[in-house]
């Protein structure tokens, strides 16, 4: 029987799934506090929303056939008036500004659904995501009422383009490289801002930015420099925006150098408080990502229909194309991809949806890190189905190669985002074990005996009961494999971490290898709880198709249960499969020398 | 079994009548080893090497034809009379022809009369020889024609031992030491095919000792010098001592291990330093300080100024060598504690010395060391540091470095032609231009006296020319005052 659909049961703490996770893996190893009810069942919206998203969308769709015409965007490295205007009308700039500022207040769910169909255009999305997840969020999250009446309306109608200007040319995610600095002036009614920031997208366009600047603040009766961040209009006057940077992909989207020479800003213009830009900088960042996946997966499923059109009419040897095992191959890989991307992207956004602002930080760099490497992957794959004539400029394949790879490089790379993942996991986890850990280091026979014999339980690859399967699991009983996989493979880790933490302490830190496995093995833990949630509940209220999805699921979870053992297998300590001393000791010869270290294989010594 | 008779008096033009005398059987063994010098042998075997030979003819012609032509020209060079020139033509075209045909046109007998009555008929030791020829000049075309000399002096080669042994103690002197061709080529004095072994009782006992040792010893010098034998050298040690011989063995032992340690130096030294003082500098601190980020300056040319007054100012080089990170870790240096400019260090690169100073400082006390404090707010990303109370396990722990002392840092470094305080000082104000602070801290000089006792006259003589004691390398380097101290204070505020 169908299950009905639980009701959605609000966290009472902000700590979300992914932290839930290894909070519990790591504890005492029953897990008796895992909360299946943040993730079972999925998340859905409500009828009247799913109206409404359907209304919006059909619109948007049409827009996107008919009236935008990439390959010129990308030639022209332009982004037409018409098309910008066509986007405005829609609403497109303030999709989830709230009614009252004249956006569509739409939910994070909804904004990610948008943005399956506006990533068609890789420029459209980026100028799109500039302007809202990070260039007028800082208003929309920490901006006071007046700031909000003033700044949002103009905004969510696109009169106004707004850019976000962090990153300077010697920082990336180093804010104390931050050297663009606001001076209060001697009325104290300004501050002025000199400085220049790099790469901005919208730089050349926006005429309301959020910059983050060095303030001087007094704490504790001592002077310090502290981060502060301000809106900044370019009708102030001293902003100057330099040449655009000429891209890869994305070429339709504006990136320039925009430049601050005493710019004034009104003290009014601070976003949240002098000297808090740090926190306000990490909230706009970490909340601008979690639609990285919807986007992906719009993008692969349009490349999806695209080559298997291609595909199915394309003969060899009398063979059309989809007959051929490595190209099928394709397709699957495909087809999973999507399939879990959407499962993520919109548990992520279901969660953060949530009443109460819960952090999904977490989950949203999970998200992003997953869609960006495998769109990369199958954006790669759909143009090698074509060939060579993937690589001409006569399809659109190469240019969607060349918009793709930006995904693992902007808002956070994912070297960046998988230390954040990896370290904010072991940060939690590192809180419940500590105790336990000292105890055992202390020699406590009693506690070191219950690891060895944990260990020597998980060795035979038995599992922790998360009450996902069984008489009131959550799991469907078709997923009952596949749960049990995820039941091992979290056991398994709960495990691994703790040993992580015996033996590295918060010394881990400098541990990245180490630390990259772990963000591998929650991304790949979060996808299947992802997989595993959404497809019970397509099977449990009889979606269209539901079949595939379980065998998308079973597939995925299969897959990803393999990969996790690996990693964990290469997370033991003295394990052979573990290269982590040598590829450092590549690195550091290499790097040395500064180039190749080999002599070329034809030379000779005598 | 006359030949041990008749080779002594061969030498000498005294007893040329001995020659004469046999003057048939000289006519052609002289055509035959001129022919084919690849077949010269004893005469005791003389019949057994005619066989030999005519088997040679067939199996060896790519060979022979390279030294008949080696030899054709040899002669060339060093004969100057028109009988030879004669001879010489013959010789090379009768190359083409059987050994039959070579016996019936011999070469005239005046071929070595001519050319033994122009040399000294006095018995020379090598050695002179080698002074003789080269009085002016010591360069390898002299020390070729050396050898020439010797080769055509004495068809049988007579004292070939002796004379490779004094051609591998002048090789030095002539600048060829390190020149495989000149080795091969003294190599190819050795008469081929005589010491090859030919029966299983000579190959069981040292045959021919001392020419093997000889061998040995030369390919041992150029194992000395650092020179891989070539193929050429290897087909000559076969025909010479044939394919199991103790040269054989050196040469494949010299094979296996040269190719193994050519690289075995990391940080190779160029077998030609640069010949610029400043340029050497250059180098020099650049290998010292092997850093790929460090700057290196010329803070002044050496140049030679004369005053109004007619004195003569010579201006000494100053090169120095800083990287970024030495110009943060001076930026950071606490300007209560002074820093120090100390030298000479010596630094032997081959046979060169050069001499260098630094700018140090004494590691900072430990109670004076400024940890930075931990930014929260630093990285936007990330936590930088995990708020837990656990260390790492000891297990783990890899820090621990006995070798790991703090030394103090270096700042920066510099190679002058003359280091004294003056000359020195300047370099710190060039210095003072990229790191301002130094003009705050004070500067001691802890100079030692310096190499005094090691300084020669300068080396100008032609780039050949081998150095059998290095002289400094810092030649106008003045020696300091006796009054000075050895460690001479001097402040620079």
């Amino acid at each position: 029987t169908p299950k009905p659909p639980a009701q959605i049961r609000a966290p009472k703490s902000s700590t979300t799934l992914g932290k839930t996770l290894l909070y519990n893996s790591g504890f005492k190893g029953d897990l008796t506090d895992f909360k299946p009810a943040e993730v079972f069942p999925y998340p859905e919206i409500g009828n009247e929303e799913a109206e409404e998203i359907s209304q919006l969308v059909a619109p948007v769709e049409k827009f996107f056939n008919e009236e935008v015409d990439s390959a010129k965007i990308d030639r022209e490295a332009k982004i037409p008036p018409e098309t910008l205007n066509g986007l405005k009308e829609l609403g497109l700039f303030g999709i989830m500004v709230p009614e009252e500022y004249g956006g569509l207040g739409l939910s994070n769910t909804m904004y990610a659904r948008l943005a399956e169909i506006t990533s068609l255009d890789g420029s459209i999305a980026v100028t799109l995501a500039a302007h809202q997840a990070i260039g007028l969020k800082g208003i929309l999250i920490a901006g006071n009422e007046a700031q909000k009446q003033k700044y949002l309306p103009k905004l969510a109608s696109g009169e106004h383009i707004a850019a976000f200007c962090l990153t300077e040319p010697g920082s990336g995610s180093d804010a104390a490289s931050i050297q663009t600095r606001a001076t209060l002036s001697e009325d104290g009614k300004h501050y002025l801002i000199n400085g220049s920031k790099f790469w901005i997208s919208n730089g050349d366009m926006a005429d309301v930015m959020t910059v983050f600047a060095r303030t001087e603040v007094v704490v504790d009766g001592v002077k310090k420099d502290k981060i502060s961040a301000f809106i900044v209009e370019r009708a102030f006057g001293g902003v100057t925006s330099g040449k655009p940077e000429d891209k890869l992909g994305i070429r339709g989207s504006n990136t320039c150098e925009v430049s601050f020479d005493n710019v004034p800003v009104p003290v009014e213009n601070v976003i949240g408080e002098v000297g808090g830009g740090f926190k306000v900088a990490m909230n706009i960042l970490n909340s601008g990502r979690f639609s990285m996946g919807s986007s992906s997966a719009g993008m692969i499923k349009k490349l999806i229909e695209m080559t298997s059109e291609y595909a199915a009419t394309r003969k060899q040897f009398n063979k059309s194309l989809g007959e051929f095992g490595m190209i099928q191959e394709k397709f699957a890989l495909m087809a999973l991809n999507v399939f879990v991307m959407e499962s993520m992207a919109y548990l992520t956004a279901g969660m953060m949806d949530r009443p109460g602002l819960p952090d999904c930080s977490l989950e949203a760099a999970m998200v992003k890190v997953f869609s960006s490497e495998g769109g990369w992957i199958c954006v790669s794959e759909a143009l090698q189905i074509l060939g060579g004539l993937g690589y001409t400029k006569n399809y659109p394949y190469e240019r969607y190669v060349r918009d793709c790879r930006i995904l693992p490089i902007f808002e956070g790379t994912n070297e960046i985002l998988r230390m954040y993942i990896a370290l904010t996991g072991m940060q939690y986890a590192g809180k419940v074990l500590t105790g336990k850990i000292k105890e055992m280091k202390k020699g406590n026979i009693g506690l070191a005996l219950g690891m060895l014999g944990k260990k020597l339980k998980n060795s035979f690859g038995s599992s922790v009961d998360l009450g996902l399967t069984g008489k009131d699991g959550v799991v469907h009983p078709s997923l009952a494999e596949s749960a049990k996989k995820f039941e091992q493979n979290v056991g398994l880790f709960g495990s691994t971490v703790e040993s992580l933490l015996y033996r590295y302490g918060k010394t881990i830190v400098d541990e990245q290898l180490v630390l990259k496995r772990v963000a591998d093995v929650m991304i790949n833990l979060y996808a299947m709880t992802a997989v595993l949630s959404r497809t019970s509940r397509s099977i449990s209220i009889g979606l269209r198709n539901h079949d595939h999805e379980v065998l998308l699921a079973n597939t995925f979870c299969g897959d990803a249960f393999f990969k996790n053992n690996y990693l964990m297998t290469q997370l033991q300590k003295h394990s052979p499969e573990n290269n982590d001393a040598n590829i450092k000791k590549i690195a550091r010869e290499v790097l040395e020398k500064r180039a190749y270290v080999c002599s070329h294989p034809l030379e000779r010594t005598y | 079994m006359f030949c041990p008779m008749v080779l002594p008096a061969f030498h000498h033009g005294g007893v040329y009548r001995v020659i004469s005398e046999g003057d048939s059987f000289l006519r052609t063994f002289v055509s035959r080893n001129v022919l084919f010098p690849e077949s010269r042998r004893d005469g005791s075997t003389m019949k057994c090497a005619r066989c030999l030979l005519q088997l040679q003819c067939l199996r060896l012609v790519g060979q022979s034809a390279r030294s008949a032509a080696q030899h054709g020209a040899l002669l060339r060079s060093t004969s100057s009379s028109q009988p030879d020139m004669l001879h010489n033509t013959q010789v090379l075209r009768r190359f083409h022809g059987s050994p039959a045909c070579a016996k019936r046109r011999p070469v005239p007998a005046e071929f070595i009369n001519e050319d033994d009555k122009k040399r000294d008929k006095s018995l020379v030791t090598h050695d002179d020889l080698f002074e003789q020829v080269a009085k002016e000049v010591k360069t390898k075309a002299t020390f070729n024609k050396v050898v020439d000399v010797f080769i055509k002096r004495d068809i049988r080669r007579r004292g070939h031992v002796e004379f490779i042994y004094a051609a591998l103690k002048k090789m030095p002197e002539f600048g060829v030491e390190r020149d495989l061709v000149v080795y091969n080529k003294l190599l190819d004095v050795f008469p081929k095919e005589v010491f090859v072994p030919r029966n299983f009782i000579q190959r069981m006992f040292n045959h021919y000792p001392r020419q093997q040792e000889c061998g040995v010893q030369l390919l041992e010098q150029m194992e000395n010098y650092g020179i891989m034998p070539n193929m050429e050298t290897k087909v000559l040690l076969v025909q010479i001592f044939g394919e199991k011989g103790h040269p054989m063995r050196k040469y494949q032992r010299i094979m296996y291990w040269f190719p193994k340690f050519k690289h075995i130096n990391p940080f190779p030294v160029p077998q030609q330093l640069p010949e610029d003082p400043v340029d050497l500098a250059r180098f020099s601190l650049t290998r010292i300080a092997n850093d790929l980020d460090a700057k290196v300056t010329v803070y002044q040319l050496p140049s030679t100024d004369i005053t109004e007054s007619g004195e003569q100012i010579i201006l000494p080089h100053i090169v120095g060598i800083q990287s970024p990170s030495q110009m943060q870790l001076l930026a950071q240096h606490s300007p209560s504690r002074p820093v120090f400019v100390e030298g000479p260090f010596p630094l032997w690169l081959r046979k060169t010395c050069v001499y260098y100073y630094v700018l140090r400082a004494d590691p900072t006390p430990p109670d004076e060391k400024v940890e930075e404090p931990f930014d929260p707010e630093r990285c936007l990303a990330f936590p930088l540091q995990l708020d837990l109370d656990l260390d790492r396990d000891f297990g783990d722990e890899e820090s621990f470095d006995v070798e790991d002392l703090d030394e103090g840092p270096v700042f920066a470094m510099c190679m002058t032609s003359q280091g004294d305080q003056a000359v020195l000082n300047q370099w710190i104000s060039g210095l003072q231009q990229n790191n301002p602070i130094l003009g705050q801290v004070p500067t001691l000089f802890r100079l030692d006296a310096g190499p005094r006792e090691l300084q020669g006259p300068a080396d100008t003589e032609s780039a050949h020319q081998h150095r059998t004691d290095p002289g400094p390398q810092r030649e106008e380097r003045q020696p300091e005052e006796d009054e000075e101290p050895r460690r001479s204070q001097g402040a620079k505020w």
